[in-house]
Order: structure tokens, then sequence, then C-alpha cells
């Protein structure tokens, strides 16, 4: 479904991608680890034509989406949950929804897509003329979620969706990632929580210094002494560390 | 006693058709600062180059017999706002495209060059010599109470309260509206969701130079059309700042609160000190600076805080 071939990319004067490819097989939920600054967050923006890539391309269903504006990608289907959340603050939670809804040219339709998110995600009903800045950090994340679902995205980019939510929330977080995801819709997650992501993935990419570094199903990467090390808090030195009881 | 009242009053009055102009000046920067953070001191330039359309219009069409009234008047209205869509587009396409990740700084100075070469070419144009536009309502002035108010404030008055109604029924009501709120809040988040950025800082551009070109039109009968008429668009800058950069409802009372202040001191202080000229400037800046260092953020603005 997406593809994703020797993309590099800049982040300002920083090049931050080198050579990245990768693949999203439809239905699938694809996760992206890697340290902070790896360049998790370019490889998203890149596909949803924020940061738009120096070399390499990318293809969705078959057509090539690099280049293409912002707002041309998400009207193929792709819809981007960027880190923090970026809800609009000053917009009630109705107003934002609609927002996420403004490429839906039919009301009726529009209003068919409100019920269905305000059914899934019973706190947005309650908050509906709310100011979104006013919503805690967890619903503000509900909110980003709900918005990008406005367009009923065949794929789904989720940008640290956990980032600053306290424990239980993350869990709930995690548990509305699954549900979506076993409701038919490819997601490409980018989670800092290798543990969780990892649980709920399909098949994990390692990012590191803007290249993938391994691949593989949770298993796969659960073999590995190194992910072990970096991200799952265990292995040699971990080992090791223990042995000096500290 | 009695007598001073009415005059006050009837001050007040005037100072609102004043601070109505002053208001839609005011809204036509803050649309622009609020979408883009570009603070465009072109802006009563803007208004000088409308009025002078709407006069090139008017003149023309008095030849036309049938179109020499308020119906002409009415068609060159309506030709002035066709012509500040193409030339909101134009500015767009000259100023906003080309620095869009440029310094806000350059973008500031580009607005400065631009309010210059306004002037110097409407000059070229227009020639030298200030112009006197009758209004389409002539001299006209009814009684309501006490008060004696001219038909062409009240049109002014009733012109600038359709106008913010429509923007508001316009920026909380349509979808096109709410985009650009939005946008103006998170380009980002909005490009993510579809809504063509670009396009709505042409829209933009656009909203604020007709808004210009509206309050030129309607202010050009009041005072005097000259290429210099511009620097009063210096005092809307005031006026949104006294009312809270950067929030519209903020610009509107900004602008009529200080539309008021200055027709009051000018028709009451100028009395009593005839040697000092400019003695409505002055107090317009006193109050401001009173207003804003009692409230920072000015009278409707929201202190900002940073989110870390």
């Amino acid at each position: 479904m997406l593809k994703l071939i020797g993309v590099e990319a800049f982040y300002g004067k920083i090049k931050a991608l080198h050579g990245v490819s990768l693949e999203v097989p439809d239905g699938k939920l694809v996760c992206i680890l890697g340290a902070n600054g790896a360049g998790k967050t370019t490889i998203l923006k890149s596909i949803s034509g924020v940061v738009e890539p120096e070399m390499g391309t990318i293809h969705f269903d078959g057509v090539r989406i690099d280049r293409l504006d912002p707002e041309k990608i998400v009207s193929l289907g792709i819809s981007h949950v960027p880190e923090n959340r970026h809800v609009f603050p000053e917009l009630t939670v109705h107003e934002n929804l609609v927002m996420g809804g403004f490429l839906v040219r039919e009301k009726s339709l529009l209003k068919v897509r409100l019920e269905e998110v305000f059914d899934r995600f019973a706190i947005m009903r309650e908050r509906k003329d709310q100011l979104a800045g006013t919503l805690s950090g967890g619903e503000q994340q509900m909110l980003a979620i709900s918005r990008a679902l406005m367009l009923k995205p065949k794929l789904l980019l989720l940008d640290e969706p956990s980032l600053g939510l306290a424990p239980l929330l993350v869990q709930e977080i995690f548990a509305t990632i699954k549900n979506l995801h076993q409701s038919g819709v490819t997601i490409l997650l980018v989670e800092q929580n290798v543990n969780q992501a990892l649980r709920i993935a399909d098949y994990g990419y390692v990012l590191t210094s803007g290249k993938i570094f391994l691949s593989g199903t949770y298993e796969e990467l659960r073999r590995e002494e190194k992910v072990r090390e970096m991200y799952l808090g265990e292995g040699k030195y971990v080992r090791r560390a223990r042995l000096w009881g500290s | 006693m009695t007598d001073m009242l009415g005059g006050l009053a009837q001050e007040v009055v005037s100072g609102i058709a004043l601070g109505c102009i002053y208001a839609l000046i005011a809204l036509g920067f803050t649309l622009i600062y609020k979408a883009t953070e570009v603070v465009n001191f072109a802006q009563g330039e803007l208004m000088m180059v409308g009025a002078y359309v709407n006069f090139f219009i008017v003149t023309a069409l008095l030849d036309i017999p049938m179109l020499d009234g308020a119906l002409g008047f009415l068609l060159a209205f309506a030709g002035a706002v066709a012509f500040a869509f193409l030339f909101g587009t134009f500015l767009d396409l000259i100023i906003n495209r080309p620095l869009k990740d440029e310094p806000v700084f350059s973008v500031i100075m580009a607005t400065i060059s631009m309010a210059i070469i306004l002037r110097a070419v409407m000059a070229l144009i227009a020639g030298p010599m200030t112009r006197l536009p009758l209004s389409p309502f002539g001299s006209g002035v009814i009684k309501v109470g006490g008060l004696f108010i001219s038909v062409h404030d009240l049109f002014i008055i009733s012109s600038a309260i359709v106008l913010v109604c429509g923007f508001y029924y316009f920026f909380n009501r349509t979808k096109w509206g709410i985009a650009m709120k939005a946008t103006s809040e998170d380009p980002m988040a909005a490009s993510l969701v579809g809504i063509p950025v670009k396009k709505v800082y042409r829209n933009v551009w656009i909203f604020s130079m007709v808004v210009a070109t509206i309050g030129g039109v309607l202010l050009a009968p009041r005072t005097l059309l000259d290429t210099n008429m511009g620097f009063l668009g210096l005092k809307a800058f005031p006026a949104a700042v006294l009312g809270g950069f950067g929030s519209v409802p903020g610009a509107i009372v900004g602008g009529v609160i200080m539309g008021v202040i200055e027709t009051v001191s000018m028709g009451t202080l100028s009395f009593y000190f005839p040697w000092v000229k400019e003695i409505n400037d002055i107090v317009v800046w006193i109050v401001l600076i009173a207003v804003l260092m009692i409230r920072p953020a000015g009278i409707l603005g929201r202190e900002e805080i940073e989110r870390v």
C-alpha cells in the first residue's frame, strides 16, 4: 500500500533521513522505533508532504506522492496525526472535527462521520462545545485521532500518540489504536514506548540516525540483543549492571 | 449645561462614524496579522487606492445621465470592490508567496516599500491635487432627538455594522471561515486535514484589501481624497493595539474608541488650547499608553502564554 524507496530528507540544514526504504502492507500495523532525533517524525512528515524529500520516491496505492502538496496527499487517503496533537486550540471540539472533514463535500456524509466519531469516542460528544485548548492531554490526543478519522483514511500515520500522557491513558490510547487496526485501518505508528508498540504491531522498523537499522516482527526484534538493550531494558549490559548491584 | 452635553453627544456620534472607519482598517491589519503574522504597513495605502478607484469610476460614470446619482455610486462601489479582489490576489502573489518562509521582518519591509510605491504611483496617475468626492447622499442631515446626524455618517455606521455582522457570520458559521481561523492557529495541522493553506492566505489578503477599499470609499467624502490619506491608516494601528492586537472584536472596539476620543478631544480641547494644532492626536496617544500600562495586551487581547 505504502512504499518508501531511498528517501532522503533535510530538516532545515540537517540531513535527517539517509535513504530510508520501508513498506506498509494493506491492513497492517507497522511501527517505527528509534531514539529521539533518529528521524521518525521526518519519515511521517515526508509521507504526508509537510517535508519534501530531496531524493527517493514514495508510492501510495501505486501513485507517486512525494512532491505533492499535503492537502492533495490527505485527499488520497493518508491522514497524519502529528506529534504533540496539534488540535486547533481556539476552535471547539465540534469545529475541530468539522475541519477534520474539510474535504467531505456532502453535508449529510459529514454528519454521518461525526456520529461515527461520537460513537467511538463518547467523551468527544460530551465535550462537543468546549474549546479544544481546554481539554486534557489525553482528550486532545483522542480529538486529534478523531479529527483524522473524519476522512475515513486508508492509512493513518500516528506520531507519538502516547507522548506525555499518564500511564492509564497510555493504556487507553494503545487500546484505541489496536481497536482501529482491528476495524481495518492500516496504521503506521511512531513510538518511543517500544514495548507497548511492538506488542500491537505486525511489523517493526528500528531507525538509528536516519537509517533503517533493523526490521522484523515483534518476536524477531525481541530476539535481537541490540533491541533488547536499547529499547526493552534487557540484554548483556543490563545483566552486567545487575551483577554489580545497581 | 444641556447645551454642552448636546454638543458632546454630537461629537460622540461623529466620532463613532470616524471610529467605524478606523475599525475597518484595523480589521484589515488584524486579519493579515492573525493569519500570516505579518503587520501590513501598507493597509492605509490600500484604503487610499480603493478610494481612488471608486472616485475614478464615479467620475467616469458622471457623463452617463442615468448613472450620475446614488446608482452610479453603488456601481462604482461594486467596481472598486471587484478591483480590490484582483489587487488582493496580486498582493498575495508578489508579497506573501515569495516571502512566505523568510523572516517576518523582510515581509514587513516589503509592505512598507509597497506603501511608498502605491503613494507615488497614485500621485502619478491622479495628479497632485486634493479632491473632494461628494457623498452620494449629499450633505443631508437628519435630526434624531436633539442630535443632528449627517446621512453620510449614518451610512458609514450602518455599513460598518453590516460588514462586521457579515464577518462574524463568516468566521463562526461557514466552513471556509472556520478554516481560515484554523489556518491562522496552526498552518501545519490545517494542511494535514486538507485545508488549502495557500488559498486561505490569498483569501486573507483579498479580504483585507476589500475591507480597506470599503473603508476608503466611506472615508473619502468625509475628509478629502489625497494620496497621503493612507497616513490615516497609521492611526488604525494604535486602534488595533488598543483593542488587543490580533483580536478581531478588539480591532473593532479599539477603532470606535479611538474615533470617539479623537473627535471629542478635537471638539472640546482645541477650544481651550487653540495653539496646540493637533491636540486630538496627542490625546489619542496618551490614552493608548495609559491603557497599555494597565492592560498590556489591550482591552480585549489575551496575554499570550508560550507553551513549552
